[in-house]
């Protein structure tokens, strides 16, 4: 029996997963400690929305191994994601009812019932106006809905972070304030596995950053902590290697 | 305890948020309270026609009696001129499913001629699959609850796709939310058809278990429409498809199916008309003035031996041969007649066969059997009448056979007709049909929209 304290936050170790007879990944390994924030960068349809889909508990791995804090997500689904707060790709939360309810709802719907006063905080903390807070999401931009589910996420306060593209539609000030959010989250021991095309911004926050291609991470390079975190360079070649696309 | 009922709530003000259900449910309270009322209404005229109908009844008689009866009066003119109402007043549920009621008499004034050509007077028989026809809350039931279902239920699962909420919601440790959501609708659906009707009891004063019934058939009823909601909207990707696809199956399940099983038990099971039996009453009838006199008390006889001997007379015309003509005339055609009610009985026996396969059929069935308003109720109606008919008669034979003079006293022992006492028990072999068809189409829906949500994490 794993302890929930001293396992790592991600465990994934030499997991399989095809749909039908379509391979997406071919033994990944992947761990990551509570207090890092790990960037999992790809071309389209390398498997990273995949990744998160297995750490949900989603799909039933052909082989290998899954677990988040100790817990398996497909075998005990509901404590696994007690653990996680996850935020999808091309989120949007319910247009007929403001951000605060969007939250209270949510939360509701997780059995995490915060008070008022920790939806407000995390209201503020990903820079929604006073006045957007208790505006309909009907009138919302992608970029605003996007940070209203990034609320969520932090309201959750849970000790794991699954976030896919969260700063896609983001505007470059918004993508700042939203590093500095995850800096935050560092803090307070939160594991982050970040899934982003921004490799700017990754090297930016992240501890880790790792590539994910043929359904492995083909290279991975941890932050140094003396001068800079990355070699852009490096990264950069590997980047548009990997994924084919400009940074 | 206090979460769940903290997610209920949450639940609720979600559903009420969105003007789309509201407007749903909103029209099918309206729907549902507009039918009560004019299913009460209806059945306020009935009974307005009935006691109108009796006050005229007391003149016409007081009339009759005052030309007619007296030391001198003979029985024959009596009975001649003597209308005898009978009266089929609604039934206790009659203001929920009217049935036949619509188009059947229930007023009937009869006299000792023969009986075949008076019971058919206005008559059109309804066939009980008829198409929606009154306005009444089994048909708002039947054929319009079905669309809120639609409105309500086609796209639980598709809508938070196509919304980009379907993967968070499935990443939420909670669990509950399907059965929550159609736990509400369904509610709320129930309340919305239900209480129309317990306000309308409460007015008619109608008995409290027969309309508990009438809510769990409606319960069940709706359990079947959610059951396919589920079931389409779960196999479903896009709401609209799975809208069409429950347009679809609602038109095939409730007009289609039920109009094609219609014209096949139609032409399978032919049913003369009553108006044909009338026809060949007054044709054996009329012939019988030709027929030697002999010959006609010879048939009379057959069925009222206590009478023979007792037929000579002098002159041309008397009233026991006149009365022994009609009687003979109903006798012709008794054959046909208990021909014409086997093949309806016949024609409700496919029908309720047919309710065991779909849900719609099935469910007015029950509605009509309990409220009695379906085609049993109405032969019952006739048994009455006919068996009055035959007390009417006995009554009068005496006096026919044995010249008794027709005196006051006489005339107030006229008998009188007793309505039937009306009402129905719910058929137990076709409730249990709907409930088992209704719970397991609720069951394979169930099964399908978790494993819809699940799927893929929702992709
Ligand atoms: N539910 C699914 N059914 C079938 N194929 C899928 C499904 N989800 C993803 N795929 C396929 O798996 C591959 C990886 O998808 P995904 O993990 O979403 O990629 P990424 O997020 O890296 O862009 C793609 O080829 C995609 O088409
Ligand atoms: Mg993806």
């Amino acid at each position: 029996m794993t302890n929930i304290f001293t396992a790592p936050a991600i465990a994934i170790d030499g997991l399989h997963h095809s749909y039908g007879a379509n391979p997406v990944l071919r033994g990944l390994d992947l761990t990551v400690q509570r207090g890092e924030i790990y960037a999992l960068l790809g071309g389209n349809g390398a498997g990273k929305s995949t990744t998160l889909s297995a750490l949900l508990g989603f799909l039933r791995p052909c082989s290998g191994s899954v677990r988040v804090c100790g817990t398996d997500p497909v075998a005990d689904a509901r404590a696994a994601r007690s653990q996680m707060a996850y935020v999808p790709e091309n989120v949007s939360l319910y247009e007929h009812l403001t951000a605060r309810e969007n939250i209270g709802y949510f939360l509701a719907l997780a059995k995490a019932e915060r008070g008022g006063d920790a939806i407000e905080a995390a209201l503020s903390a990903v820079g929604l106006t006073q006045a957007a807070k208790d505006k309909r999401l009907s009138g919302f931009s992608k970029g605003m809905r996007q940070k209203v589910a990034i609320a969520l996420a932090l309201a959750r306060d849970v000790p794991v972070l699954l976030l896919d593209e969260p700063t896609s539609g983001l505007d470059p000030r918004a993508v700042l304030e939203f590093n500095r959010l995850l800096d935050a989250a560092r803090e307070r021991e939160v594991a982050v596995l970040m899934v982003t095309h921004d490799l700017v911004s990754a090297v930016d926050i992240a501890d880790r950053i790792g590539f994910l291609s043929e359904g492995k991470i083909e290279e991975e390079q941890t932050a140094s902590t003396a001068g800079p975190r990355f070699d852009l360079n490096a990264l950069h070649d590997r980047y548009t290697l990997v994924a084919g696309a400009p940074a | 305890m206090n979460h769940s009922h903290s997610l209920w709530r949450a639940e609720a003000s979600l559903l009420l948020r969105s003007n789309r259900n509201v407007l749903a449910l909103i029209l099918l309270l309206v729907l549902s309270a507009a039918s009560v009322w004019s299913g009460i209404v209806q059945v306020q005229d009935q009974r307005a026609t009935i006691e109108r109908v009796e006050r005229e009844q007391v003149r016409d008689l007081a009339a009759v009696e005052e030309a007619n009866a007296g030391p001198e009066g003979e029985a024959g003119y009596n009975a001649y001129y003597a209308f005898m109402l009978t009266q089929d007043p609604p039934p206790p549920l009659a203001f929920a499913a009217i049935g036949q009621r619509d188009l059947q008499p229930y007023v009937l004034r009869v006299r000792a001629l023969g009986l075949q050509s008076q019971l058919y007077d206005s008559e059109t028989y309804n066939p009980e699959l008829a198409l929606p026809g009154v306005f009444d809350w089994a048909f708002v039931l039947i054929y319009l609850l079905p669309l809120v279902v639609i409105a309500l239920g086609h796209d639980l699962v598709t809508a938070e796709r196509e919304g980009g909420r379907l993967r968070l919601l499935l990443s939420l440790p909670g669990n509950g939310l399907w059965r929550r959501r159609v736990g509400l609708r369904y509610t709320a659906v129930l309340l919305a058809i239900g209480l129309p009707l317990i306000i309308g009891a409460m007015i008619m004063a109608a008995p409290a278990v027969s309309i508990a019934t009438m809510i769990l058939i409606a319960a069940l009823y709706s359990a079947f429409w959610f059951g396919l909601a589920m079931l389409i909207g779960g196999a479903t990707r896009a709401s609209t498809t799975a809208a069409a696809t429950m347009i679809g199956c609602w038109i095939i399940l409730t007009l289609i199916l039920p109009t094609l099983a219609q014209a096949v038990i139609a032409r399978a099971v032919p049913v003369a008309k009553g108006v044909d039996l009338t026809l060949a009453q007054r044709e054996v009838v009329h012939h019988g003035w030709d027929v030697p006199k002999e010959e006609t008390f010879a048939r009379f006889f057959v069925n009222h031996p206590e009478w023979r001997g007792q037929e000579e007379f002098e002159g041309r015309f008397h009233w026991k041969w006149y009365y022994a003509m009609h009687q003979v005339g109903d006798e012709a055609v008794a054959a046909d007649v208990s021909a014409y009610r086997d093949s309806l009985k016949k024609r409700e026996t496919m029908t309720k066969l047919l309710g065991y396969v779909l849900p719609g059929v099935g469910t007015m069935n029950v509605l009509h059997r309990m409220a009695d308003t379906d085609i049993q109720g109405q032969l019952a109606y006739q048994d009455s009448i006919a068996a009055f008919h035959t007390k009417l008669r006995q009554f009068y034979y005496p006096y026919f056979f044995e010249e008794q003079a027709f005196d006051h006293s006489d005339f107030a022992m006229i008998p009188r007709y007793e309505p039937r006492s009306s009402g129905g028990t719910p058929p137990t072999e076709a409730l249990a049909a709907l409930a088992f068809l209704s719970l397991l189409v609720l069951a394979l829906g169930s099964r399908r929209l978790l494993n819809a949500g699940r799927e893929q994490g929702g992709r």
